[in-house]
């Protein structure tokens, strides 16, 4: 019976080295954020729907528009306390900085700007990879609605 | 070649002549090169040679038939259900099984743990309550709406912007403000 003792002997051990390279590597903390950026037209000049909205339907219905259309997609990996920038439609720009998690929830400090000047400062404490909309800014005779996620690995 | 280790463990079989013939190739390779495992087959060249004499010299004292008979007896007796279980429960966790088993539970477990930094995008480990919070939040003088809808787990800030400032002519007021 010694083969397959040695057998168990070594599956073990390499158990061991396989649960220890996850743990090296599900140290949070160290690794940046992943933001991601959707910006969507809403507006009442028709009752086109995007299909790339379709799984985020009953979110954005909230805001009683009847049509919403996805302009554009953005996600920037983005280290603690750094922050990115992200261009929206109309001369302005969202700049985005993860602050620390906690409770498996995320800070995120949201600076919303038109040219130089300052539109919106928030911080908001979000699920990982869950997400918010940041909406109002017009926009081609509609409203801008930001939908800002999150995920921290 | 055969390291020691796995030559020593095949070492029995393959004086009995009892391992594949590859196998036996690559002992015999090895015992030809490494006198610590040649060694160790002499020890058990000597055990066997013992053993032999022994068994010629008493064999014929030792009484089998006690021993047939309870083996015979073992075989005929109708095994309990619990023995059979048992048997099941041994033949299923024995040890090459586990050897194949532990890790591959791991790997599982740690794959539905990771799945999410795989796929960041997949809806698999969606946190179900959604709602975010609102630590602080200047709109700079304007008027801004906050908006947690519990039906369906959604946050909205909603912005609203002076007509003045509104860069785009073609906005109406009505359409730039909705009615939640």
């Amino acid at each position: 019976m010694t083969l397959p003792r040695n057998l168990l002997k070594r599956s073990l051990l390499s158990s061991l080295l396989l649960l220890a390279v996850y743990a090296e590597g599900a140290e949070t903390g160290s690794r940046p954020v992943q933001v991601k950026i959707g910006t969507i037209l809403a507006s009442n000049e028709s009752d086109q729907f995007d299909a790339r909205l379709k799984p985020m339907e009953r979110q954005l219905k909230v805001m009683k528009y009847r049509s919403y259309r996805l302009l554009k997609e953005d996600s920037q990996a983005v280290p603690w306390n750094d922050n990115a920038t992200f261009e929206i439609p109309g001369g302005r720009s969202l700049a985005i900085s993860p602050q620390d998690t906690k409770d498996k929830q995320i800070a995120l400090k949201v600076r919303l700007t038109e040219g130089t000047k300052p539109l919106l400062d928030t911080t908001v404490r979000l699920q990982n990879q869950g997400y918010f909309l940041l909406g109002g800014p017009p926009h081609e005779g509609g409203a801008l609605v930001i939908s800002i996620s999150a995920f921290a690995p | 070649m055969s390291n020691c280790e796995t030559t020593r463990e095949t070492i029995g079989a393959w004086l009995d002549g009892e391992l594949a013939a590859a196998q036996a190739e690559a002992t015999g390779r090895h015992l030809e090169v490494c006198a610590a495992c040649r060694e160790e087959r002499h020890r058990l060249e000597r055990l066997h040679s013992t053993m032999r004499l022994a068994l010629e010299a008493n064999g014929s004292e030792i009484q089998f038939e006690p021993f047939w008979q309870g083996v015979q007896r073992r075989i005929a007796r109708k095994r309990n259900w619990y023995d059979e279980l048992g048997d099941r429960i041994r033949g299923t966790f024995n040890a090459p099984r586990l050897a194949w088993a532990i890790p591959a539970v791991i790997v599982i477990v740690l794959a539905g743990l990771s799945i999410n930094s795989f796929f960041p995008n997949a809806k698999i480990g969606i946190q179900s309550d959604n709602l975010a919070t609102v630590e602080s939040i200047d709109a700079y003088g304007r008027n801004v709406a906050l908006l947690h809808e519990g039906e369906t787990n959604t946050t909205v800030i909603w912005l609203y912007q002076p007509q003045e400032s509104e860069n785009d002519s073609s906005t109406e007021p009505s359409q730039t403000k909705p009615s939640f």
